[in-house]
Order: structure tokens, then C-alpha cells, then sequence
């Protein structure tokens, strides 16, 4: 069976034997896994074992491009991996806007890659359509990120896409992500140091075979559609010239505006939500810095680091070693308490840790991803620096997830302070702390509960449910929100989504509908796709996902637990009612959510019905 | 078909080739950026916007541009 969509072919490369082999895709299994996301759920269930060191050669990386990406529908350029983490240990999806990278994997006629085993030397792998190989890294190795990319595009030219690690991710920091085309991160949590692992800097993909629809009169009607809804949008326009700085004003628009060179936007999106700024004026003056997005650029200034163009300067930095700025800035304000604690001798912290000072920063950027004197503890995250200064370091550490930095919620970078499911899926995400599959497909922190009702109705939730999700009071006004119903809604909508191969940003997917979704992937494709089975066949990638990390041992009691930081006067509020969050609230939360998704509320496994249910029967 | 005048602003493009896709669906029947008769340039942090010998200035390109980095007068010829 031929499919519109699918490039058609699984691309596995065993590095440790240097054998690349081409495997034709199940039709079947991208039938029941959606694609993209959903599909590398799926093949990296199948490659895992349980167990396994997430920086062994036995730890294999998983990439997919979804069906709809390469086609022209907004933003169906989304890039994931599946792989097991190393700061967290758990089995989670990566997920970067693909730039051209995913659209040119297509086009190369791939849909997924599996990477196994260590190559012996430095390599990247190249895939130039039929032209498959692992080529000879030693001149990219030591090189940043954007180093390494302009290096590749001289040879390979572009549009040709490029995955790449930097300095963090070869010497393993367990905080280093990979890039997309440098400017999208892929992998908070490790996925660079788990490339590093395996000696493989990048990879590079162009081609030129086109991806074809199975239904282009049908495509045709369908785009029609959400081009129309997209020109009708009255704040298009408003997205492209602010992007991102829109929803997070850091700081004044006249600042960015100042600084805003151009945006970026990955293969088919019509916001464009990354930036290239240029400092006008200081001791940076002209220099011209690409970002996944402005608002990451200025987050040191959340930490108290007084002139942006530092600030910027700092975030520059740590895209080219590779480093997730979230992590790294919560890090170091914990050693800098470490340090003031008498924890980390002062002569170790040379040079002194001042969070607002560039030249402090930086320096401790480079001795982290040096992996030199102390910087090599901290480059083991949080975890790594608790063991080093045993149970008083952890008394001074901020709220953590699976021995990561949660970034919203008291005292982290985007500090806001009522719980709804983006706040809760930074615990049930299977990942670890993460707000990609629990906040922007459902809602943004703080929106008012009557834009809900319309958002769940888009997102397919049927009337019944959403009625239960918001519950009315005596006079038929929305009163409350039933949080762990929400984030079950949301799982399931991202899933969707990111197998589809769409971006998940709320200022993206407010476009689609869950009937769209179906259309649009059945003209594609051919193949038949109610509604209904597109919810299904979500529900059984997430779910296998669960299962892969239930696999590892996070189960309901011992990991899916919330930082008791999270919780007193300065934590976080009930969503509608603005009081201080209980744990009992949140505790009947999960069951909620467990309940919601059909899994056993002690110990979060899905229930013996829910598998045979969605065709996963023995693996419980 | 119709001809038009295109208009390119470069300084406006994101390089998202929602053009190039457009144009290659139209004429190849498949969404191949290698295939299309206009070309976005990556230029360092730049873009550049061209066309091939053989574009007819349809128009479509501009019809999808979102950005506008391509829009279309009456008047004929890609410029």
C-alpha cells in the first residue's frame, strides 16, 4: 500500500558497526500510530530496553517527521525525538519546531531515523536523498552550535536542515540540548549529551523528492479553509511583528523593536515565533544573534542581570555550547546559595557566582561545558550537585521534577502563580518538567475560564466532558476547573498534533480542530481517519509512552510527586479560587487525570481494559 | 493564466516557503521547495528572494506569502 504523506521509508543507522540499512514503514503501524510524533513513540518502544544507561550505545535516539510535514498547512514542520533522558532517566519526547530540517528529511523520502550503538570516532550523518552516509566529524568537533551548522551548510548548502550538539553535548553536560538549524532547541534534559555519547555532532538532510498528498482535490478544499481562517485572524499580524515577546513582555516593545532584526519561522508557519535580533549600541554593538525566540534572550534579566544586551549576550553563549538556559540559570543561582552556605568552598567557586554580572556567567557557561574544576559537578544538573554536597544542598535547591528545574511556578523563570494544567503537566508529562504538552495546546496561564468551553469544543472534547472539565455554578456561570480533566484533554491534543507533525504553540494550533486534524490527515494520507479513530490512535501513543517510562519504574507513588516548594504562602493558587494550593487538591488532581485516561489511580499503570481497548493488550 | 508584477521585500521574509511549496504543489504536483520557480535564499541571518527562468508570475507565490515579502501588481513579469 502506498500512502500520500509518508515518505515511505525508516531509516536505521547502527553506529557502532558503521551499517546503515533502509527499512520500507509499516503501513500499518503509521496507520495506528498516527506518524510523527506517535510513531516514535512507538519505534523507540520497540528499540529500548528497559534499564538501559541513557548515555550507553544501547540507548537508541529516535527521530520523526509526521505525515503532514512538508505539506503546506500552517506549521507542520514539527521535528521529535524519543530517546531515555539522562538528567531525568525517563523515557521522553523532544520536540523542536523543525526549521527546514523535518521538511527536508521528507523530502530525502524519510520519515524516521533510528540511531544505535557509538560510532568510534566523531561523525555525522549525512542523508542527501539516496545518498546515506556517516561522514568523518573530527574539523566540527569543539565547535558550537552555530559553528557547526554554518560549517555544514557551507558543503551542503542550504535549505538543507541540521541537527547538531555543541560543546555541552560532547563533553555530556546532562543539561545540553541539540539545535535545529541553530536556532530551535531539541531535548531539555540531556538529548545532546545522549548524542554526544554517541560521538555523532550532526545530522544534515536535503532532498528533492517531493512529498505527495493522496487527495489533492480534497488538500485543496481543506487549505482553502484554514488559509481563510489565518488571513481572518485580527491578531496575525500583530504575532509576526512581536512574536512571542507578545504573550512574555519582559521588556518594553520599544526595546525589542530597537534590537529586532528579523523572524524566522520554521518550513510553513505563519507566525514565524523565532527571532534574529542586533545590539545597537554598547559593547556588543553589531552583533547579530539568532534565537528560538526573543523572550528566551532576555530571561537573565528575570534573574536579576541588569542590561539586556548582556543578558542576550549570556542566552548567545549558551545556544552555542548547547545548553538549556533554564536549567543553567536555575543552577547557578543554587550554587551561588551553595557557595553563600559555606556548601562549595569559595576558593572552588573562583570565579565568584554573580548571577547579574556577564563575565561571571560566562565563565561558569565555559567551565560547565569544559567540564572543568567545579563546573564539572554542576554539569551533572541538580542531581549531580546534590550528591557532591550532600542533604543540606538539597534543602537549598528549588522545586524540582524528576531532578529537573520545573521553569513556571514560584520562584522559577516564568513565575507566575496559578495551577492549571500547564503548571500539573509539568509533574504527569511523562518526560519530566515541561509545559509543551500541558499548556500552549490548551490554553496560556492566566487566560479567563470563558475562553476555555470554545478551546475544548476545537480540540474535540465532547459537550459532556467539557461541562465536567468546567463545572457551572448557581446561576450557570462557569465556577471551576477541573484541572486533571483539562490535562488529560490536553495530552490527548497534543498527541494529535505533534503526530500530525503540526506545531503545538497556542498561537498556532488555535487554527486547527480535532475534525480539521482528521480531514487533513485522511486527504493526505488516504487513509480513512474519523474523528474518533484519531483520538484513539493518540490515546495508544500516549499511553505506550507511559508505558515505556512505567517500564523504567515511574510509577503514580514514587515519582509523580509535587515539590512540596510548590506548595504554602508563596506557592502556587488554585486556578479559580486564588487560595494557596493544598496537596490533598492536587493529589485528587492526578486521580482525576487517572481516572480520565482509564489507568489504575495507586500506581498510574493503564487498566487491563484500556490496553486491550486501544490494541496494546500484554503490555501491562 | 494570468500575469502579474511580483513585488519582493526581503527584509520581510522569514523563510518559512510557504511560496516555494505553493508553486511546486501548483506545477509539480508534489511539495518539492527543490522544484519550485521561486527561491528563498539563505543568506547568513539574511534571506533573498529570486525566480527561475521558467515562472510565469502566476501570482500564486504571493497568494501565500503571509509575511508580506511577495505581493502582486497588475502589471506583468517577476521583479
Amino acid at each position: 500500500m502506498t500512502l500520500g504523506g509518508f515518505a515511505g521509508t525508516v531509516l536505521v543507522v547502527d553506529l557502532t558497526r558503521g551499517v546503515i540499512t533502509k527499512e520500507p514503514l509499516d503501513p500499518a503501524l503509521a496507520r495506528d500510530f498516527i506518524g510523527g510524533l506517535g510513531l516514535t513513540v512507538k519505534l523507540a518502544y520497540e528499540s529500548l530496553e528497559p534499564g538501559t544507561d541513557a548515555l550507553a550505545p544501547e540507548n537508541p535516539i529516535v527521530l520523526g517527521a509526521g505525515a503532514l510535514v512538508g505539506t503546506d498547512l500552517p506549521a507542520s514542520s514539527r521535528l521529535f525525538s524519543i530517546t531515555k533522558l539522562p538528567t531525568s532517566g525517563t523515557i521522553g519526547w523532544c520536540g523542536a519546531g523543525g526549521v527546514t530540517f523535518a521538511c527536508m528529511l521528507k523530502n530525502a523520502g524519510y520519515d524516521h531515523i533510528v540511531v544505535k550503538g557509538r560510532a568510534d570516532r566523531p561523525v555525522y550523518l549525512e542523508i542527501i536523498d539516496d545518498r546515506v552516509a556517516l561522514r568523518d566529524a573530527s574539523p566540527l568537533w569543539g565547535l558550537g552550535v552555530s559553528a557547526t551548522c554554518e560549517a555544514l551548510w557551507k558543503d551542503y548548502e542550504r535549505p538543507a536542515g541540521v541537527v547538531a550538539i555543541g560543546q555541552g553535548g560532547e563533553k555530556l553536560v546532562k543539561f545540553s540540548m541539540a539545535y535545529v538549524d541553530r536556532i530551535a532547541t531539541l531535548g531539555r534534559g540531556g538529548f545532546g549529551a545522549v548524542m554526544g555519547s554517541k560521538n555523532l555532532k550532526a545530522i544534515v538532510a536535503r532532498g528533492t523528492r517531493g512529498v505527495l498528498v493522496a487527495d489533492r482535490k480534497g488538500y485543496k478544499t481543506l487549505k482553502k479553509t484554514i488559509f481563510e481562517r489565518m488571513r481572518a485572524y485580527p491578531h496575525l499580524k500583530e504575532w509576526q511583528e512581536m512574536g512571542l515577546i507578545n504573550s512574555f513582555p519582559f521588556v518594553e516593545r520599544d526595546t525589542y523593536l530597537n534590537i529586532k532584526k528579523r523572524r524566522v519561522a520554521c518550513v510553513s508557519c505563519p507566525i514565524g515565533c523565532k527571532d534574529v535580533v542586533e545590539i545597537k549600541d554598547g559593547e556588543f554593538k553589531g552583533q547579530v544573534v539568532c534565537s528560538s525566540s526573543a523572550i528566551n534572550l532576555f530571561t537573565p534579566v528575570i534573574y536579576g542581570m541588569k542590561d539586556y544586551r548582556q543578558a542576550i549576550k549570556l542566552i548567545a553563549d549558551l545556544d552555542e555550547y548547547g545548553l538549556d538556559m533554564f536549567e543553567f540559570m536555575g543552577l547557578m543561582v543554587f550554587a551561588k546559595a551553595l557557595t553563600e552556605n559555606g556548601l562549595i568552598p569559595r576558593d572552588k567557586a573562583e570565579p565568584k557566582i554573580a548571577i547579574e554580572s556577564l563575565a561571571s556567567m560566562e565563565a561558569w557557561a565555559s567551565k560547565i561545558a569544559r567540564r572543568e574544576g567545579l563546573g564539572d559537578v554542576l554539569a551533572d544538573g541538580f542531581p549531580g550537585a546534590i550528591e557532591a554536597f550532600g542533604d543540606k544542598a538539597e534543602e537549598l535547591a528549588p522545586a524540582l521534577v524528576k531532578g529537573m528545574h520545573p521553569y513556571a511556578g514560584p520562584g522559577a523563570a516564568l513565575p507566575w502563580h496559578l495551577f492549571g494544567s500547564m503548571e500539573l503537566g509539568q509533574v504527569l508529562d511523562p518526560r519530566g518538567p515541561h509545559v509543551g504538552s500541558s499548556g500552549s495546546p490548551t490554553y496560556f496561564a492566566r487566560r479567563p475560564l470563558e475562553v476555555f468551553p470554545g478551546q475544548l469544543d476545537r480540540m474535540g472534547v465532547p459537550e459532556d466532558e467539557i461541562e465536567a472539565i468546567l463545572p457551572k455554578g448557581d446561576k450557570g456561570e462557569i465556577a471551576g476547573l477541573k484541572v486533571g480533566g483539562l490535562l488529560r484533554h490536553s495530552h490527548r491534543w497534543f498527541a494529535v498534533l505533534g503526530s500530525l507533525g503540526v506545531c503545538a504553540r497556542a498561537q498556532i494550533n488555535r487554527f486547527y480542530s480535532a475534525s480539521f486534524c482528521a480531514e487533513a490527515y485522511e486527504a493526505v494520507t488516504g487513509i480513512e481517519t474519523p474523528v474518533s479513530a484519531l483520538r484513539e490512535r493518540a490515546d495508544r501513543a500516549w499511553t505506550l509512552l507511559r508505558l515505556a517510562n512505567l517500564r523504567e519504574g515511574f510509577e503514580r507513588e514514587r515519582e509523580e510527586v509535587l515539590p512540596h516548594k510548590w506548595f504554602g504562602d508563596r506557592g502556587f493558587q488554585d486556578y479559580v479560587s486564588e487560595k494557596p494550593l493544598t496537596v490533598e487538591e492536587t493529589e485528587q488532581m492526578i486521580d482525576d487525570y487517572y481516572r480520565e485516561w482509564d489507568w489504575d489511580p495507586e500506581t498510574g499503570m493503564p487498566t487491563r481494559q484500556a490496553l486491550d481497548r486501544l490494541g496494546l493488550k500484554g503490555l501491562e | 493564466m494570468s500575469k502579474y508584477r511580483i513585488l519582493t521585500d526581503d527584509a520581510k521574509c522569514t523563510g518559512c516557503l510557504r511560496c516555494q511549496l505553493a508553486c511546486s504543489q501548483a506545477y509539480q504536483k508534489s511539495f518539492n521547495p527543490s522544484a519550485a520557480r521561486i527561491r528563498i535564499d539563505f543568506l547568513g541571518a539574511d534571506c533573498a528572494i529570486r525566480f527561475t527562468e521558467d515562472c510565469v508570475a502566476c501570482g500564486l507565490c504571493a497568494d501565500n506569502c503571509l509575511y508580506g515579502a511577495l505581493e502582486k501588481s497588475e502589471e506583468g513579469g517577476a521583479s
